[in-house]
């Protein structure tokens, strides 16, 4: 039969066509499953393996009585997740007009990050937020809620300038930092302590190795690795003493209408900080939570500057907490003796500058001049000095640089020098009269508050000068102590203990019946004292007082500057007189009386 | 009895029950878990007790009702427009009591059964143009209806099945060229008769990566799973793509990824081995056939099932567009299983009543 025979012909090759279809398909899967199979094995991996993180929680703060300042608190975190798709528009838009950020940023957020994890858009966001997004699932695809550790400043804006803030990790700072394994979205310490000791503080941050579905949600636990919390910081602040001068400070700003102002306490024995105000101030919670453009702008736009930490960033003409400096290199170089008396006529013979008020005190020596702070006498002492053995004492008390306190921007402060005076101004001769207004702390001196207590410091602790610091001990999360911090001798005045007794008599003598003597009237504690006031080109001078006490043991020096505030004596004191009641526990109960009425 | 074509078949099945016990492991609840596997097991040897039985008639039988089947056909095709469930944008199911069938399935094997019918006195005879046309209204009326549902997949089967058996009829090479030339030169304007998500499948299909998480998905996915068993595979149960569900419709249209994903490069070559095995006796059957009804019947089905392992295979392993075609006697289904092992129970049929050798 022809046409079976062209059947069966037609047969063979439909047979080998199923041949051929068989072989090319294993020849197919054969390429793909052995000569890529290794790519596809990782895209495989790749598919259904994601790395969780978890943030380790940052060390805390504690006093030097062990009370806990700044802790961490879990809070609610808007995150996106995008796991399938990528979020869509409108519910980026939606989740924009819930949260109040700007949908920009959103889409910036997303831009910038790569790898599984959630991507944090908005952090500590309030409850009703949280029911919000969780009760209206299907309107907020791939958004999810994270609880994650939230910074909590306890005491709100109480030692704010020490304590710091962070916040989230920004460009700049990612780049400079990258290499110390920091990365994007990273909370980091931006200021104060927050910042100096961020290394120590963030601790590791673990994660979990997880296999997930195809929807994300984990299967199986593959690897975990546990954050390791920061190290823990205990301070030498002393929390008490801390809130009565933060107290101090802010009822004498109401009281005398002023705005501005800083203090420091610290131990001359030690070099440890037992107190550090400045204001005005600012809640470090704001930053915590992502701080708004508004607040941001309330706090830059602020003429008093609430950002800065005055006491170790402000720099202020010393005003006569610097006759500390001339008197002493005066006694020591010899200019004068102890009981030399100088005519105080209200002006000085050779240039016409006189007190403030214009009185005259007649004959005086050294004693009664520092006690009354006479201008007259120290033109004389400076006039005896020259600018240039001034300016080695200064230097000698450790001013015009650095104290070295474990605080970030700390200022220089700057001696009146020859050298200064050549480079910075067209005129670049020295004048007598510059000398003059050195030698009573005017002219081109300036100072920081830190410094200036440094310098009562040296003088309470019979010319030893200790670094200052704000950290006592890191105490590991195992409770070892990873560092302890002991008092770091800087330097010894090079100067006879009978000068250093001397001027420690006059700076008695100012509250015995100086300058401070009726604002420590009835103080039953012997204290060492001295007023100042700082001219000030732009308003108001600036009021400062330094002071030390028991006089004859002293374990505090407090200095205390008030910008704006007019004399010493009426603005800077009694912050002073305050900041020494509660730490020596004098007034306690009257203070406590006065609060609760 | 054809012990090979037998053989092969079982072990398809078996691995089938196998694997769908794997891909649905994970993915449904403890109580149900192989609610899947029993349900396809029980239809597979309700089916093979059915076609046992069946053995017992000639399948000549079938010619008497070829006509009968074809109107039936097309009433039942009508019915799924009218009466039919959508699934996934298509109408292909309708509901017999606990039971949904998708009548595009059975409509496959009638199909071959009254074509052979209507072929089986034009053999040799379809040399020009004009004795073609007869044929291709016959298969096109069907044809419209299932692409109309729509069923492209199933529409593109009746196509091979057209072709297989013109081919075998003896049409003349010159016609089939010029169709497959004006096929190609119409692709333009069939290009505009397609679904969007059918196009978008085609550029898929070029291209998996315009549309990753879309429709490219299903091809990337599949890939990866493949890809990633490598020679020997992760084992059954183990395969990740599939038990943590980045493989969609694991268990039906692409569960040949699942045997590359589990059972590797040798498990692949295992169950393609053995769909040679059948396609190869189909063709044997058909040659050896008692007659010219028989051989047409066995042409048919095997054109039929070269098509669905071409199709689907070549889908999974990313060569092929998608299309929802099941891999025959592998896919979760029992409309499939049921066409699938009817197509073999004839194939068998035929064999058992070939023609005597003479000697």
């Amino acid at each position: 039969m022809v046409e079976n025979d062209e059947f069966g012909g037609r047969l063979k090759v439909l047979g080998w066509f199923c041949v051929l279809v068989i072989a090319v398909l294993i020849g197919r899967a054969g390429y793909l499953q052995i000569y890529q199979g290794e790519y596809y094995s990782e895209l495989a991996e790749g598919n259904r393996i994601r790395i969780i993180p978890s943030m380790a929680p940052r060390g805390t703060f504690y006093d030097c009585n062990g009370e806990l300042l700044v802790q961490n608190r879990p809070g609610f975190t808007v995150s996106l997740l995008p796991l399938t798709a990528p979020i869509s528009d409108d519910v980026i838009q939606r989740l924009s007009e819930l949260i109040k950020v700007p949908v920009e940023d959103i889409k910036k957020k997303i831009a910038m990050h790569s790898g599984f994890d959630p991507i944090r858009i908005k952090a500590d966001v309030t409850p009703d937020i949280v029911t919000i997004i969780e009760e209206q699932k299907e309107n907020y695809p791939g958004v999810v809620i994270e609880v994650l550790p939230i910074r909590d400043y306890m005491n709100k804006q109480e030692a704010a300038h020490t304590y710091g803030y962070v916040s989230e990790i920004n460009d700049m700072e990612l780049e400079k930092m990258k290499d110390d394994g920091y990365k994007t979205g990273d909370i980091i310490g931006k200021f104060g302590l927050e910042k100096v000791y961020d290394k120590e503080l963030r601790g590791v941050n673990g994660g979990q190795q997880v296999e997930v579905d195809v929807s994300g949600r984990p299967v199986e636990i593959l690897g975990k690795k546990d954050p390791i919390p920061g190290d823990d910081l205990y301070l030498t602040i002393d929390k008490n003493l801390q809130a009565a001068a933060e107290k101090a400070v802010d009822d004498q700003l109401k009281a005398i209408n002023a705005h501005a102002a800083a203090a420091v306490a610290l131990n001359p024995q030690t070099g440890e900080i037992l107190a550090i105000v400045s204001r005005p101030a600012f809640d470090p919670n704001l930053f915590a939570h992502g701080i708004s453009t508004k607040d941001w702008n309330a706090l830059n736009n602020n003429p008093y500057h609430p950002m800065d930490n005055k006491a170790i960033s402000g720099e202020y003409p010393p005003g006569s907490t610097f006759k500390i400096v001339t008197g002493t290199a005066a006694l020591t170089e010899g200019v004068v003796s102890p009981e030399e008396l100088i005519n105080d006529t209200g002006r000085h013979w050779i240039i016409p500058k006189g007190n403030s008020e214009g009185e005259a005190l007649g004959l005086i020596n050294f004693r009664q001049a520092m006690a009354h702070s006479d201008n007259v006498y120290f033109y004389e002492m400076g006039n005896r000095l020259g600018i240039d053995r001034l300016e080695k004492y200064a230097r000698m008390f450790g001013l015009g640089k650095k104290t070295g306190i474990d605080l970030p921007y700390e200022a220089s402060g700057l001696v009146a020098n020859r050298r200064y005076k050549e480079l910075n101004f067209e005129d670049g001769e020295w004048y007598l009269s510059e000398t003059f207004d050195a030698a009573i702390g005017q002219g081109f001196n300036l100072v920081t508050p830190l410094q200036a207590a440094m310098v009562m410091g040296e003088i309470a602790a019979d010319g030893k000068c200790y670094r200052p610091h704000v950290v006592k001990r890191i105490v590991g999360p195992d409770g070892t102590v990873v560092k302890d911090f002991q008092p770091e001798l800087l330097a010894n005045l090079d100067v006879d203990p009978n000068v250093i007794r001397l001027v420690q008599d006059g700076l008695h003598d100012v509250t015995k019946y100086g300058t401070a003597a009726s604002a420590f009237r009835g103080f039953t504690i012997d204290i060492a004292g001295k007023t100042g006031t700082a001219e000030n080109s732009h308003g108001r001078d600036h009021g400062w007082f330094v002071a030390y006490g028991p006089f004859d043991n002293p374990n505090i020096v407090v200095a205390v500057i008030v910008e704006q505030g007019g004399f010493g004596a009426q603005s800077a004191v009694p912050i002073g007189r305050k900041i020494l009641e509660a730490a020596f526990g004098i007034n306690q109960q009257k203070a406590a009386q006065q609060q609760n009425p | 009895m054809d012990l090979s074509l037998l053989l092969a078949t079982v072990g398809i099945v078996l691995m089938s029950l196998v694997i769908i016990g794997s891909a649905t492991h994970i993915n449904t609840p403890s109580d149900d878990r192989y609610w899947f596997v029993a349900r396809q097991g029980i239809f597979a040897l309700v089916n093979v007790g059915f076609a046992a039985f069946l053995l017992n008639f000639d399948y000549k039988l079938l010619q008497g009702y070829g006509n009968k089947l074809y109107v039936f056909n097309l009433i039942m095709l009508l019915a799924v427009m009218f009466v039919g469930q959508s699934a996934l944008g298509a109408q292909r199911w309708i509901s017999i009591g606990p039971i949904s069938i998708q009548p595009s399935e059975f409509s496959k094997i009638i199909m071959i059964i009254s074509l052979a019918t209507m072929l089986e006195d034009r053999v040799g005879k379809l040399n020009t143009l004009h004795d073609l046309l007869p044929v291709a209204a016959y298969v096109g009326l069907p044809f419209l209806l299932v692409m109309k549902q729509p069923d492209l997949g199933t529409s593109l089967v009746f196509m091979a099945i057209f072709f297989g058996m013109v081919f075998a009829c003896g049409i003349n090479l010159k016609i089939l060229g010029g169709i497959f030339a004006t096929g190609i030169a119409m692709m333009p304007i069939l290009w505009h008769v397609l679904k969007d998500y059918q196009k978008m499948r085609i550029m898929v299909f070029m291209d998996p990566n315009v549309d990753p998480l879309g429709s490219g998905y299903h091809i990337i996915q599949s890939k990866i799973a493949i890809g990633s068993g490598l020679l020997f595979g992760k084992g059954l149960f183990e395969g990740t793509q599939s038990q943590l569900n980045f493989l969609p419709e694991n268990h039906t249209d692409f569960i040949f990824a699942v045997v590359g994903e589990e059972l590797g490069f040798i498990g692949v070559t295992f169950l393609l081995l053995l769909y040679l095995v059948v396609l190869w006796r189909g063709v044997c059957i058909a040659r050896d056939a008692s007659d010219m009804f028989g051989r047409l019947l066995a042409v048919g089905i095997t054109s039929m099932l070269a098509f669905h392992v071409l199709v689907n295979v070549g889908m999974t392993l990313g060569i092929m567009p998608v299309t929802g075609i099941p891999l025959p006697l592998m896919s979760y289904g029992v409309s499939s299983l049921t066409t699938n092992i009817l197509s073999i129970t004839i194939l068998m049929n035929i064999q058992l009543r070939k023609q005597k050798l003479l000697f």
